[in-house]
């Protein structure tokens, strides 16, 4: 009760001074974003000086190296253009050495939100093995509504020099993946984060139902399916995917519905594949919708 | 100069932001006004002398009878109580907050009387200012978390929920684009799985245990689910009941598999169903690592025109790859075999052992002459008698006894 009453209300009928000032309540600032993480960007120790230098020298040398085999790629010129049906390219291979480094383990956990655990590495089968324990308890600090969450995500494509890119799937119109599963359901997240702050936290999900057991399951998911959503919110303004900005790809697992308890999703490899016989280009409607009712 | 207001106004009530921003809401505590007491991060801003008492009385908390007929019939005295109806959006957020102690968090009829509690007609607005002011915001938010909260736990509105919230809110409140969110998305989603599930799922174990198994068992269509009855057998020490889940395919391996080969019995692992974990143990061979190489497609690079053999000189003519060759099941994985999936009710040795021997009882003799060796990822008791007193892998459990399960590997090995 005395929450409710004070959520909005400024600080204290004692301190008249400071009365402007200070909020109780967090401000939710609309307008714009300074970073990238939303306030949950975590201060790491700068490295000295000279480390910097040290480190730099030594990263020059594989950016280099990384820099070379771009110009040689670009004066080659030698592009794929056909993309044969029913041929799968894998994009992210559990097999391939310093895999696990590619990828960036996160969990409610990380910002003292909740309780669960996640960790990815490789299972006796070769493949990558995300498991934990997801939990929905929390600490009820009247803010926070909901936890009980583990993800993994790739790290941001990049060229040479540090310099961030993007994929380009446009020639493909199928996600495959070879998993196995414990009967939870993933969530599958395609990260296409734009220039300007509205669109830092565009994802584009889909579920991934595991059947469970031990059989491994080829998953075949089209692109259509995905659905635009930002800060775990689906959006009014809907759109097929731009497959030249995915940025980053992950999976999600959530304590939803009593869930709470452990999980573990084997990967083997996600590909893509072009099918010709699908022809749809965006799975979900797009009605006109009336003037300022949507996107508010 | 007012469509540029009107237009600032929008930029500024940015969907994206303000959805996101609504994650973050107040939570009432009128439940306990002695936590409530603790909570309050600065004291200085209450006066002094006065008693921190709940302004509502939260009669859900009092409840003896925790049912529906008490919770609709609370929600009616407090709509009769008075005209005026104070302090209702307290009320609804102590209504949300105790449905689970009354079991009524998936129940439409509740969330809509809950609905029934806000006065029809005054909170419509009459100008475009209101409408676009968010006129009576608590409330409205209220009602947003209402919904989210039915969200949440999958309750799908229907239409005369909208007609509810149209005679309150009118057709430009918040909770009404809420709804329409919710019905849009809610239907594309209810039944997307591909291995639909009754919900609730069942309480029986051992429904449970056949649902997992059927599930399972899609894999291989051929596959037959059996529910035998360790009592069948004349010295089995657990009196329990075995789902196993087996195809002719698997039988077929199961009889070509090489005598001096062992078999093992692996396990526990657990499969969801919706909140349960049911547990289930595999019977494996180890992969036949000649049969597998001789199907590998990779090692044949169609692409590779550098090394083309001219078929004329001193080889036999090419054969097309693996023409005749066996087909691989899709049993033979590889890291393993599987050749049978099962869960018992006491996920003990003991019925494992039974379980080996009904299957050699029931068409396959061969398992009797390989050994059959167990491998287990986690602490399996020996009997039935150990599982009273503190078991540490019963057949099912729902999340509560998770912690028993912490010693558990999950490499799967």
């Amino acid at each position: 009760m005395n929450s409710l009453l004070r959520h909005g209300h400024r600080l204290g009928c004692c301190l008249p001074a400071v009365q402007q000032q200070i909020h109780t309540t967090a401000v939710h600032r609309t307008f714009w974003e300074r970073e990238k993480k939303s306030g949950y960007k975590t201060k790491l120790p700068e490295p000295s000086k000279k480390q910097l230098i040290i480190d730099g020298l030594r990263d020059l040398k594989e950016e280099m190296k990384l820099w070379r085999k771009e110009v040689r790629e670009q004066l080659k010129s030698d592009p794929i253009l056909v993309f044969r049906p029913g041929e799968t390219d894998v994009v992210f291979d559990f097999k391939a050495p310093d895999v696990l480094d590619k990828w960036t383990v996160t969990s409610d956990a990380d910002h003292g939100e909740g309780k669960s655990t996640a960790t990815l590495e490789l299972s006796s089968a070769g493949a990558g093995l995300f498991h934990g324990d997801v939990n929905s308890d929390h600490t009820k600090d009247g803010i926070i509504k909901r936890t009980g969450y583990a993800n993994i995500r790739t790290k941001r494509v990049r060229k040479s020099f540090k310099r961030e890119s993007t994929y380009d799937w446009t020639q493909y119109n199928m996600l495959i993946m070879k998993v196995r599963g414990d009967g939870r359901s993933y969530l599958i997240n395609l990260h296409t984060e734009g220039y300007f702050d509205l669109m830092w936290n565009d994802i584009y999900h889909y579920v991934l139902y595991t059947r469970g057991g031990p059989h491994w399951q080829i998953a075949k998911i089209p692109f259509s399916k995905f659905f635009l959503s930002s800060k775990g919110r689906v959006q009014d303004r809907q759109g097929a995917i731009p497959l030249n900005r995915v940025t980053h790809f992950g999976f999600s697992v959530a304590a939803k519905k009593g869930m709470d308890g452990p999980f573990g999703l084997e990967i083997d490899y996600v590909g893509l594949e072009y099918d010709p016989s699908h022809r749809e280009e965006f799975a979900y409607e797009m009605y006109q919708t009336p003037k300022y009712i949507v996107a508010t | 100069m007012l469509r540029r207001v009107q237009c600032l106004l929008r930029l500024h009530s940015n969907g994206r932001q303000a959805l996101a921003s609504r994650l973050r809401c107040y939570s009432t505590d009128e439940g306990n006004p002695k936590q409530n007491q603790n909570s309050n991060p600065n004291p200085r801003a209450q006066k002094p002398g006065t008693k921190n008492l709940p302004a509502v009385r939260n009669p859900f908390a009092a409840a003896q009878d925790r049912t529906k007929d008490t919770y609709l019939t609370m929600v009616d005295i407090f709509q009769e109580r008075d005209v005026h109806r104070r302090n209702h959006v307290e009320f609804i957020y102590a209504a949300l907050k105790n449905m689970a102690d009354f079991g009524v968090e998936r129940d439409l009829e509740v969330y809509k009387a809950l609905i029934n509690v806000m006065p029809k007609g005054k909170f419509i607005p009459t100008n475009l200012f209101q409408a676009e002011f968010m006129h009576y915001p608590k409330q409205q938010q209220c009602i947003i978390d209402l919904l989210e909260q039915m969200e949440d736990f999958g309750v799908m509105p229907d239409h005369e929920m909208e007609a509810m919230l149209l005679n309150v809110f009118g057709r430009q409140g918040h909770p009404l684009r809420k709804y329409w969110r919710m019905m849009y998305w809610m239907p594309k989603f209810k039944n997307l799985s591909p291995w639909p599930l009754p919900d609730p799922v069942p309480d029986d174990t051992l429904e449970m245990a056949k649902l997992a198994l059927e599930r399972m068992c899609t894999v291989d269509l051929r596959s037959k689910i059996t529910v035998f009855e360790t009592s069948e057998l004349k010295d089995a020490i657990d009196q329990t009941w075995i789902v196993s889940g087996m195809s002719p395919e698997q039988e077929k391996l199961l009889r070509e598999h090489s005598r001096q080969k062992a078999l093992y019995i692996e396990g526990p692992f657990h499969i969801w169903l919706r909140n349960r974990r049911i547990n289930y143990f595999t019977l494996r061979a180890d992969p036949d690592p000649q049969f597998l190489s001789q199907l590998d497609e990779r090692q044949l690079d169609e692409d590779d025109v550098s090394h083309i053999e001219v078929p004329f000189f001193g080889r036999a003519p090419p054969r097309r790859h693996n023409q005749v060759g066996k087909l691989r099941s899709v049993h033979q994985q590889d890291d393993g075999t599987i050749l049978a999936i099962c869960a018992t009710g006491t996920s003990t040795k003991d019925s494992l052992l039974s379980w080996i021997r009904l299957l050699e009882a029931n068409g396959n003799r061969s398992i009797g002459e390989v050994p059959v060796l167990f491998r287990f990822t986690s602490e399996v008791p020996a009997k039935a008698q150990e599982i009273e007193g503190g078991a540490s892998v019963p057949a099912t459990s729902d999340n509560r006894s998770s912690s028993q399960y912490e010693q558990q590997s999950s490499k799967r090995e």
